[in-house]
């Protein structure tokens, strides 16, 4: 239940929440699908003085092409993403991470930008966001910058954006036809967050291949795992591909849902059949 | 019979489906209050002092309560058994703590308000100043000596002990042609009701009457112990039970905030309201399971038990007045379950520590019995070398052995294991099984397959108990119309009984199903009885109804002859229709006879019975048996019911994930009244063994805090963890119950169990894996794939 009370605004245009935002500073706390805000409130983990709803700026919520790009508004349901024909034709993996989230209502109700920028470890989008090597839109009153996908998450739900800043828009850059990409969890029931999250992405005729790694660090991890793919992926390869999971998931923590070092297996595991079965997509065609 | 064994739908369908059901937190009343409780955040400690000032300065705040005032107006909270009777230790509790803290979540205080947000607002803001006090944080601890006390008073941190023995249990082993011992383990979690707590009280300063409504499942009960605890008259008290969102038998009385919620609204003479929130229920709503199990078996090369020593360690937490450390109990009475073992010693030890008190959950111990005695049976097949369902058949009980009395004393009723073992075979291909695991071997998939087997005594009926009785009242009335009003004592959780309860009425009286209307849950209307638990309400409720319509059809009988011009013993009555033997044309209707009765009790028809058409009957269950002084036996479970369950896993070795692949039971509750409700209760008895086997877990850190307070972290399986399970029924009639009834409610929720570890052990053959602890989370299913692993190279 929450019981301590705060302001709340709801503004219907971005210029007027990026003003509110201005003048309230770290007291504020922006809420958008509020599928963390809320029930962190409710179990008093976080007490916020003012609240921001952000669901009534309709400009914030759209799918477009931008050239070589897609632009995904920071307020798009995860119902949206995982629909959307324009990311199913170019941004698959994003698709996929967006169809995993929760249950039916989660995705009906959260956003994109809203689970990028709380940015829990255990969270979907960010290991799909630094496979595919996405670039995230933070704007103010002051003006407005862009941040690598990769160098977004400070730590364990700490992110870039600075006090005044939000986050409107996640750029990603098409994949080329041809691409492989593959999106891989282990769950302990479906709808809860993942035990270990591994986004695979292989360019096309294997000249490069990345792995996004969640919830094995306080922030997503990428693996570039492009100079195991010499000699296709035979066995030998996907061991080293695992390896170099299990190597990138040192910080891995234990919690109720795994131990510390079952991660990091799980993150060999999960890399190393996340690459096979991009490349796979990608050889099918 | 028409109606018994018919497919019925719940009679609650339309209404729950509709979102038009009433329960507790629906409830309105005028000038209603909230209340919010302040819990201890410490699992033992001594309360120095509480500071309100900050609390009731809030604007809204109607009344802070804390247990001082408690102790100083009401009595302590009445306990569900009879301790003494039963040769346990009991506590005096209060409603809130005035002295000292036992668990995390304990209530301290309270706060009253005029909406819930303001109460629970200003429940944060009581300063509570605690002194801490050495905690009891598991039986290990609580069983060495010099370990500080739960219960100061107590001496020691042992609830109850027993030590049941049959045969020479040292002479067979002495005389063993084989013998293993192990240990398994049973952890923490309970069930997980959709609605939690939930209660409101009313009071009338004119009538002097309270009224209260309570998500509980015994509405009876708890007026007697809400009288005994405010120390007034039970008959100035109304229970009303509206619909209740799943109870397991956690929400049988009493709780803190029972008789607190009763208390503040006669103090106040405004009607309070309590809801519990999801993290409250998972913290203090009654825990279950956990037990530390170890045993010794001696038996021949050809896997017959010959001898079997178990000993029972359960974590019960606090004491409390809730009935849940008798689960303890009724675990060690039930082993060893479904076999016929001559020599045999099982000991109980009930500990107390300082987490959250067990109360009742579905299975009541009888799951953790079956759960042991399935690894005992798969250790002893595995030792011998015999397959797992040929050492369960060649130890079973016969079925013409029945009545049999177990170690404990206990009097199975009736049963045919071997009639589902094997049946539950056939309906997995048991015989085709190994094919079809090379199969899958050599596309690289692992599976397995696990069998279970469970015992469910049912029934309960404790000595001297208020709330745990082996009887149950109904009313049947017949109104001047010819339709039917059926009150009862048992009362639905929001299983559907009294849809049962409906055919059974009809095909009692010989009326349609349609002319049934059922009352439970109000102590105003309803006879006496001890409503829901123990998958009572169709053995006691349902027999209860069946004696009472056949006072009536008697009566009717007699009415309906006359009016035939035949003798009553020439009479028969079926769908709403008497008729003369053998001449269906000859009859008059259902309603006209019980006009007649009303109408023309003067006339010749009627002039020779008593006027009205109502009974009020009660059923006592045979088979209990209390007086061991003269009936030479204490047994408190009349009914037997059993299962044979196999699953089909697939286990995916590098992660330690599984699927379920295919579910199968065959389930025998004697008579079946209706298949469609049996079996749903059963899929829901499966859903909760598969989340005890891998999904559910309550975890306390060491200084038993809670990690588990939100369905993040106390994971229940979701619909995408649900197999396809196949059921099907065996009829072996209970000879104790009119019908052959026996309880079915909590069914289900053992063969998962060790179904589940065996399941895995027999995918994997060749790791040579064996499971005893719980929960199989796929990090503890994998350390065990991999430590074996290890172990091969």
């Amino acid at each position: 239940m929450i019981s301590q009370e705060f302001d709340f605004e709801a503004p219907s245009a971005l210029p007027e929440a990026l003003a509110l935002l201005a003048r309230h500073g770290d007291d504020a706390t922006l809420l958008s699908g509020g599928m963390s805000l809320m029930p962190m409130t409710t179990l008093g983990l976080v007490q916020p003085g003012m609240i921001i709803s952000l669901n009534h700026i309709a400009e914030l919520d759209y799918v477009r092409e931008d050239g070589n790009e897609l632009r995904i508004g920071a307020l798009t349901r995860h119902a949206d993403v995982a629909a959307d024909p324009l990311i199913g034709a170019h941004a698959a993996l994003l698709a996929e991470a967006a169809s995993l989230i929760g249950d039916v209502q989660v995705r009906n109700r959260g956003t994109i930008g809203g689970s990028i920028a709380h940015a829990d470890p255990a969270a979907n989008y960010l290991p799909a966001m630094l496979a595919l090597g996405a670039r995230l839109r933070l704007q103010s009153e002051a003006g407005e910058r862009s941040v690598e996908a990769k160098d977004f998450v400070k730590g364990i739900m700490t992110t870039a954006i600075e006090t005044g800043e939000m986050l409107t828009e996640i750029a990603i850059p098409k994949l080329a036809a041809g691409t492989g990409c593959s999106y891989q969890r282990l769950v302990r029931v479906e709808g809860n967050f993942a035990i270990v999250i591994a986004a695979a992405i292989t360019e096309p005729g294997r000249k490069a291949a990345r792995v996004g790694l969640g919830n094995v660090a306080p922030g997503p991890v990428l693996v570039d795992v492009s100079g195991h793919l010499g000699n296709g992926l035979d066995d030998a390869a996907l061991a080293a591909i695992g390896d170099a999971a299990f190597d990138a998931a040192a910080e891995a923590a234990s919690d109720l849902a795994g131990d510390a070092n079952y991660r990091r297996e799980m993150a060999r595991v999960f890399a190393r059949r996340a690459v096979q079965s991009a490349t796979d997509a990608a050889d099918a065609g | 019979m028409k109606h018994i064994g018919r497919a019925q739908t719940s009679l609650t369908n339309r209404q729950l489906a509709a979102g038009k059901g009433v329960f507790v937190s629906d409830i309105q009343r005028h000038d209603m209050t909230h209340m919010a409780v302040v819990r201890s955040p410490h699992a033992s400690a001594r309360i120095v002092s509480i500071d309100s000032a900050a609390a009731e300065a809030i604007p809204g705040v109607v009344k802070v309560v804390t247990g001082q005032e408690i102790k100083a107006n009401m009595n302590p909270i009445f306990e569900a058994y009879d301790t003494e009777a039963m040769g346990a230790k009991g506590v005096v509790s209060y409603a809130l703590c005035p002295e000292r803290v036992r668990y995390v979540g304990e209530a301290v205080a309270a706060v009253v308000a005029e909406d819930k947000y303001t109460a629970r607002k200003a429940a944060d803001l009581v300063a509570v100043e605690y002194e801490t006090t050495p905690i009891v944080s598991n039986t290990k601890a609580a069983l060495e000596p010099g370990s500080p006390l739960v219960e100061p008073d107590w001496g020691d941190n042992i609830l109850i002990t027993r030590d049941f023995v049959k045969g020479d249990p040292d002479k067979a082993f002495a005389d063993a042609e084989m013998t293993s011992s192990d240990e398994v383990y049973q952890h923490r979690y309970t069930g997980a009701a959709l609605e939690p707590r939930a209660y409101m009280a009313e009071y009338d300063p004119y009538t002097e009457q309270l009224t209260y409504w309570a998500s509980t499942q015994n509405p009876h009960p708890v007026r007697v112990f809400l009288a005994e605890t405010l120390g007034i008259e039970e008959s100035s008290i109304r229970v009303i039970q509206p619909h209740v969102g799943g109870g397991f038998g956690l929400k049988t009385p009493t709780f803190q905030e029972e008789p607190l919620v009763a208390y503040l609204a006669r103090s106040l003479e405004r009607p309070v309201k309590f809801v519990s929130e999801r993290t409250e229920d998972l913290l203090v709503g009654g825990h279950a399971r956990e037990m530390r199990l170890s045993y010794d078996v001696a038996f021949t090369k050809d896997g017959r038990i010959t001898g079997f020593r178990a000993k029972v360690v359960a974590d019960v937490g606090a004491p409390s007045a809730l009935c849940g450390w008798g689960m303890s109990f009724v675990c060690a009475y039930s082993i060893p379950g479904c076999y016929k073992i001559e020599n045999a010693n099982v000991k109980l030890f009930s500990v107390v520590t300082n987490k959250c008190p067990w109360n009742a959950y579905r299975g009541y111990g009888k799951e953790t019995a079956s759960y042991l005695m399935d690894r005992v049976l798969d250790d002893v097949a595995a030792k011998t070398g015999r397959d797992r369902a040929e050492v369960r058949l060649k130890n079973f009980i016969p079925p013409d052995e029945f009545p049999y009395t177990q170690v404990s004393g206990a009097n199975l009723d009736s049963g045919n294991y071997p009639g589902t073992l094997k049946r539950v075979l056939e309906m997995i291909d048991y015989e085709g099984f190994p094919a079809r695991q090379e199969e899958a071997r050599r596309e690289g998939r692992y599976i397995g397959l696990g069998i279970g087997q469970e015992l469910t005594p049912e029934g309960c009926s404790m000595p001297r108990s208020t709330l745990l009785g082996g009887y149950d009242g109904a009313t049947v009335r017949v109104n001047p119309s010819g339709q039917v009003t059926v009150l009862t004592g048992i009362t639905s959780p929001g299983n559907g009984n009294e849809t049962a309860i409906a055919q059974i009425a009809a095909d009692s009286l010989g009326v349609p199903f349609d002319q049934i209307k059922v009352i439970q849950g109000d102590t105003d209307i309803c006879p006496y009885g001890l409503g829901n638990y123990s998958s009572r309400s169709v053995i006691m409720g349902g027999s209860a109804v069946q004696i009472a319509a056949k006072d009536i059809r008697d009566k009717m009988l007699k009415v309906a002859a006359k009016m035939l011009e035949v003798s009553a013993d020439e009479v028969e009555v079926e769908e709403g229709q008497f008729s003369a033997k053998g001449a269906p044309a000859r009859y008059v209707l259902f309603k006209d006879v019980a006009s007649t009765v009303y109408r023309d009790c003067h006339g010749v028809a009627a002039l020779e019975v008593e006027p009205g058409l109502e009974s009020t009957r009660y059923f006592q269950h045979g088979n209990v048996y209390h007086q061991p002084e003269t009936q030479g036996r204490f047994s408190a479970y009349p009914s037997w019911p059993n299962q044979s369950m196999a699953m089909i896993i697939e286990i995916d070795p590098e992660t330690g994930h599984f699927d379920i692949l295919k579910y199968c039971a065959v389930h025998d509750s004697g008579t079946v009244v209706n298949p469609l409700l049996a079996e749903a209760n059963l899929h829901g008895g499966f859903l909760q063994g598969v989340g005890g086997a891998a999904h559910e877990h309550l975890v306390y850190d060491d200084d038993c805090q809670l990690l588990t307070t939100t369905f993040m972290d106390y994971t229940c399986p979701t619909a995408m963890e649900v197999p396809f399970f196949e059921v099907e029924h065996q009829e072996t009639l209970s000879p104790f119950t009119p019908l052959g009834t026996k309880g079915v409610g909590e069914s289900g929720v053992a063969g998962a169990l060790s179904g589940l570890c065996s399941a895995i052990e027999n995918a994997l053959p060749h790791l040579d894996l064996r499971f005893t602890d719980l929960p199989l989370s796929p990090n503890a299913v994998w350390n065990a794939i991999h430590e074996a692993e290890e172990k091969r190279t």
